[in-house]
Parts: C-alpha cells; sequence; structure tokens
C-alpha cells in the first residue's frame, strides 16, 4: 500500500475504533482502560523491542504518574494539565536516576535491578504516610482540560474515552516517530550489534539511558489517565499484575510492530472485562499466555500467523529461530536436547 | 526491646532466610537458571502443608512430604515448558516466564484453596522454650535444625560427589558435559526439580509463622536475591552465611529502626551490591 493510501486506512480505522465503544454501548470504561493500558504498554514496548533490555521497573514509572496526579490534585488542588506535566516529570526523573544507576548492567543483572527497584517503591508506597500509606489516596476530581472557552471534563467513562483515545493516537504517532528518528535507528543497531554501534561513534550506553528515560513517560501519562479514571490511587498498582500485562501486551502479538501492544493489550483486558472467569482464572490466563508466548510460540501471534500462512517459508528460513530470545538476539548455536 | 530476644529471632529468621533460598542457590549456581516463580511455589507448597493437615488430616511431617511432592511435580512442569529456552540459556525470557508461572500459581490457589488467610497450627508451634530470657517454639528450633542439616548435606553432596562434579561440568559449559556422555537435559530437571522440593520444605517449615495468604511469597523471593547475590552466586556456604546475616539484620533492623522498612533497607544493600559488583553477578555465558 502507498503511504497516503495507508494514512487514510489508519484515519478510518481510528475513526471507526472511536465510534466503536458508543455502537456497542456500556462499554466506554473497557475501552478507556485498553487505550490507558496499551500507552503504558508502549513505554515498555521500545525498551524490550527496540533495545532489547527487559525492564521490570516501568510499574514504577505508571505509578509514579499516577501517585503524583492523586497526591497534587487532591493535597493542592492541581488540575489536569499541571498533574499532566508532573506525572511526566516524575516518569522520567525516576528513570533517569535508575537508569544512571544501571547504566553499567545490562540484560538479566539489568531487569533483577529494576525489579529491585519496584519492590523497594511497592514498600515505600505502602509505607510512607506521605505518599497515602496502604490506603492511598482517594477523591481524586474530575479531569478537566478546559483550556479558555474550550471545555473539556471527563466525569464518567464515556467523556474519558476521548482523552483516552486521543492520549493512545498522540503515544502511537510518537512511537512510530521514535522508531524512524535517529535515536531509535542508534537504539537498534545498539541492541542487534553494540561494537558496530560503537565503531561507528555511538556510545551505547548514552542511547540505553536517553531511550529509558524517554520510555517512561509514556508510561507515566497512562498512569495519569488512570488515577482520573479509577479517582483513587494505591499501592495495588505496583502489583504483578500490572507487570504482567504490560509484558504480556509487549510480548504477545509480536515484536516491533507498531499495533502489537495495543491488540495484545486489548486481548488481555478485552478477555478480562468481556469474557471473566473471575479473578483467580484470570490470572491463570494472564500467566498462561505470557508463558505461551515466549516458551511455546516464540515471536508471539504474529509468527504463528505467519507459520500458519506460509509453513513453507518459514520452515525454509527456520524463522521460528530469529524471534526466540527478548533480549539480544542469540547468535548462539543452540544445543539440541 | 531487649538485644539478646532480637539476636535469637534473628538466628531463627536467618535459618528460615537462608532454607527458602537454598533452591535459587542451587538453580543459579549449578544450572544458570532463575525462577521468578520461586515466592509463588513457597505459597502454594504452604497451602498444600495447611491443607493436608486441616482438610485431609494428615500428620505434619507427611504434609511436609506432600508439600515436598508438589514442589517437585511443579519444577519439573516448569522445566518441561522451559527446555527449549534452557537450552538457548535464554535467562531473560525464563525470567518473563517464570514470573508468567508465577501468576499463574497465584490464579491457581486462589481457585483452589480461596481467598481467605489460613493458619497452620503445627504440634511443635505449641511447644515452647525458654532461652536467655525469651521464648523460641519447637517449630523455631526445627528450622534451624534442618535449616544447617539440608546445608551440611548438600555442601557434602555438591562440593564432594559425583553428582557435584556432573552438576559443575553442566553449569560450566553444558555442550561440553553433553560430549562428555552427561545427560544435560536431565540434570536441568533434576536441578528444577530440587528447586521446587527445596522451597516447598522451607514452606512448610515456615509458613506456621505467618498467616498462609495467595499474596505471600512476593517478600520470600525478595529475601532469595538478596541471600543468593550477597552469598555469592550459586554458593551453598556463602548462602547459608547471607541468610543468617540477612536474617540478624532484619530482626535487629526491624526491632531499633523501623520493621516497616527492614525489607527494604535489605533491598537497599542488594541494589548497591548489584550496581558496584555487577561482574560478581555475571554469569558466563548469558551475559557474554
Amino acid at each position: 500500500m502507498s503511504t497516503p493510501l495507508r494514512t487514510l486506512a489508519f484515519a478510518v480505522a481510528a475513526v471507526l475504533v472511536f465510534l466503536l465503544p458508543g455502537w456497542i454501548g456500556g462499554v466506554h470504561g473497557a475501552f478507556a482502560v485498553i487505550a490507558i493500558m496499551a500507552v503504558a504498554a508502549y513505554g515498555l514496548d521500545i525498551v524490550v523491542s527496540d533495545l532489547g533490555e527487559v525492564s521490570l521497573a516501568h510499574t514504577v514509572f505508571f505509578a509514579a504518574g499516577a501517585y503524583a496526579t492523586g497526591l497534587l490534585s487532591t493535597r493542592l488542588g492541581a488540575g489536569s494539565w499541571v498533574t499532566f506535566a508532573a506525572a511526566l516529570a516524575s516518569g522520567a526523573l525516576i528513570a533517569l536516576v535508575l537508569g544512571l544507576v544501571t547504566l553499567k548492567l545490562r540484560e538479566f543483572v539489568f531487569s533483577l535491578v529494576t525489579y529491585a527497584a519496584t519492590v523497594v517503591a511497592a514498600s515505600i508506597a505502602h509505607n510512607w504516610s506521605l505518599l497515602g500509606g496502604s490506603d492511598g489516596v482517594s477523591g481524586i476530581p474530575t479531569l478537566d482540560l478546559s483550556v479558555g472557552p474550550l471545555h473539556l471534563t471527563a466525569r464518567n467513562d464515556v467523556e474519558l474515552w476521548p482523552v483516552a483515545f486521543a492520549l493512545l493516537l498522540v503515544t502511537l504517532y510518537a512511537i512510530r516517530q521514535f522508531r524512524l528518528s535517529r535515536l531509535g535507528a542508534m537504539a537498534m543497531m545498539v541492541h542487534l550489534n553494540p561494537r558496530l554501534a560503537t565503531m561507528s561513534g555511538i556510545e551505547p550506553r548514552r542511547v540505553r539511558l536517553a531511550v529509558f528515560v524517554l520510555s517512561a513517560p509514556f508510561s507515566a501519562a497512562a498512569g495519569w489517565l488512570y488515577a482520573y479514571q479509577r479517582a483513587y490511587i494505591g499501592p495495588d498498582l505496583f502489583e504483578t499484575y500490572f507487570l504482567v500485562l504490560m509484558l504480556t501486551a509487549v510480548v504477545l502479538v509480536g515484536r516491533r510492530r507498531l499495533l502489537a501492544p495495543l491488540i495484545g493489550t486489548a486481548l488481555i483486558v478485552g478477555q478480562e472485562r468481556f469474557l471473566s472467569f473471575g479473578g483467580d482464572v484470570n490470572a491463570i490466563i494472564l500467566g498462561g499466555a505470557l508463558v505461551t508466548a515466549l516458551a511455546i510460540l516464540p515471536g508471539g501471534l504474529d509468527a504463528l500467523l505467519h507459520r500458519l500462512v506460509e509453513p513453507r517459508r518459514a520452515s525454509q528460513t527456520g524463522a521460528s529461530n530469529s524471534e526466540a530470545s527478548v533480549g539480544t538476539p542469540n547468535t548462539k548455536p543452540m544445543v539440541q536436547p | 526491646m531487649n538485644l539478646v530476644q532480637q539476636l535469637i529471632n534473628g538466628i531463627v529468621l536467618g535459618h528460615a532466610y537462608a532454607l527458602i533460598a537454598i533452591g535459587w542457590t542451587v538453580l543459579l549456581g549449578v544450572a544458570r537458571l532463575v525462577n521468578f516463580g520461586h515466592g509463588q511455589i513457597y505459597m502454594l507448597a504452604a497451602f498444600v502443608t495447611w491443607w493436608s493437615v486441616a482438610a485431609l488430616g494428615l500428620p505434619y511431617p507427611v504434609a511436609i512430604g506432600v508439600a515436598v511432592v508438589a514442589g517437585i511435580v511443579i519444577g519439573l512442569i516448569m522445566q518441561a515448558a522451559m527446555l527449549r529456552l534452557t537450552f538457548a540459556q535464554d535467562l531473560v525470557s525464563i525470567m518473563i516466564v517464570t514470573l508468567g508461572f508465577g501468576h499463574m500459581m497465584r490464579g491457581i490457589a486462589g481457585l483452589v484453596f480461596g481467598g481467605n488467610p489460613q493458619v497452620l497450627e503445627t504440634p511443635l508451634s505449641w511447644v515452647e522454650f525458654e532461652i536467655a530470657g525469651s521464648w523460641v517454639t519447637a517449630q523455631d528450633v526445627a528450622i534451624v535444625v534442618v535449616a544447617i542439616l539440608f546445608f551440611l548435606l548438600l555442601h557434602l553432596v555438591l562440593e564432594r560427589g559425583s553428582l557435584g562434579r556432573t552438576a559443575r561440568m553442566v553449569a560450566e559449559d553444558p555442550k561440553l558435559a553433553q560430549l562428555a556422555g552427561i545427560d544435560v537435559r536431565r540434570v536441568y530437571f533434576a536441578v528444577f526439580a530440587f528447586e521446587g522440593a527445596a522451597v516447598a520444605l522451607a514452606a512448610a517449615l515456615v509458613a506456621p509463622r505467618t498467616p498462609i495468604l495467595t499474596n505471600i511469597g512476593f517478600e520470600e523471593v525478595i529475601i532469595t536475591f538478596v541471600v543468593v547475590v550477597l552469598g555469592g552466586i550459586g554458593s551453598v556456604a556463602g548462602s547459608y552465611l547471607a541468610g543468617l546475616g540477612l536474617g540478624i539484620f532484619t530482626a535487629l533492623f526491624g526491632g531499633f529502626v523501623s520493621p516497616a522498612y527492614a525489607t527494604t533497607a535489605a533491598f537497599l544493600v542488594l541494589i548497591v551490591v548489584l550496581v558496584l559488583r555487577p561482574s560478581g553477578l555475571a554469569m558466563g555465558r548469558a551475559s557474554r
């Protein structure tokens, strides 16, 4: 498809998706949560797919955005634009500190330290009364983005859905532009061939830090809107559910596909909202999806689809191995069991 | 709070920590594998022990056996699913897959055992001794004794026996071990079964100290990281000392500074160690 045609197709699809909850009726809340969690997952996606590192700290950025929003709006009466800026800033700031601390770390150790950071953050949120302690902060006011004569508030999910959808579109555009940008190209180079990147005059650590810091505001922005949607924030934002949700959304459909995390999030949250079997079974399904996506279907649903559609080509090129690894592409020969 | 009391408390806690962590120590040291579902195996095994005693009416020692068998089964299932990733030494994927398994186990526990907190009462928790002015239950003494015996046995097996040699060879170079005629696959399965069994044993002994809930296990996996990293990856003796040290630190910090932040403080130590000495965790081929 040519570029204008693609843009047109995308615009038509976007309008249809935007109108969809209105046609179905009563599902604006679910759609808003899908959009919000997808935005959170996109933050993680550029670190996992482009940088090739697995961050387990993106729940912290998500929660930081929500906490900044909840605290500023209830304690200082801050407006929604102020909380938005504060959410982005707090996410980026925490990412900068964590990124500097983990500058030399890679792969498994990087993941372990980011996980440790999540645990420390959760424990602080649980215990520090300034942050609301284990009770959290409730009574977050209505989202109000009115500018001048333009009146824009979200008193309920129907009114919040356009905001969530707009945030999603902006995110999709930003992720696309990132992948076309110089930084995006450098990130891929650092990911795939760090030695070549260094020889080309790229400083891998700087690229890693830049991408890591850039990724945080996406998850933080999602946290910002989530705080308004729930009107409550608390240490439950650090639960493994959000971490597993984001990770599954990123790996379920396929790597480095613009719409993959959105489709992944829609499948997961859609199942929880429309086909729920109760929290326990949902947890088994979500965990099972993550296990399946990585251990049984490397490359996600996308690769499965390709293998089903083009079985011969896939078997000839050995496509199943090329996307098997989440982190650095696996160049080592495999030992056959 | 009295210092001796906190020290005794710390020693009991330390042995509990060391026991909880030993499966990971062997997993990482022998097979260069990780398991982020470790805490959830602990949680499930604690529920299985409780269920065997409360619902089936089995005597406590038999219930421990049931829990250990359950731990082995979980370990084998996990390893079976991850065999391809294991052979590829794709540690990051293994980490995420085990997180997924942990999430599944929480769902399973909620489904089978319900969401109510349970208390496991063992005959040993009724017996109390007075040591230096503080009370210790027979359950606490059992934790200390079992931990010491377990570590001694493991130390002997891994350092002296041919089993240890085989395991170390697989850890160093799985391909070479395969060429030398070792069934690497069996070693991986055995190590993961041991991980499940060890954490189940720890759960059966330690869980009576606290209420059993589906969301426990988080703290246990944190403690395990700290013990394994501070003890030196894969070192059995190091893990024992690190567990003991961490237990005493937690008891003293909790008793004299702030009980709420005791785990956080321990974890900050871990972050500092990892950041300052990432090479201590450099895991051969996996980190290149």
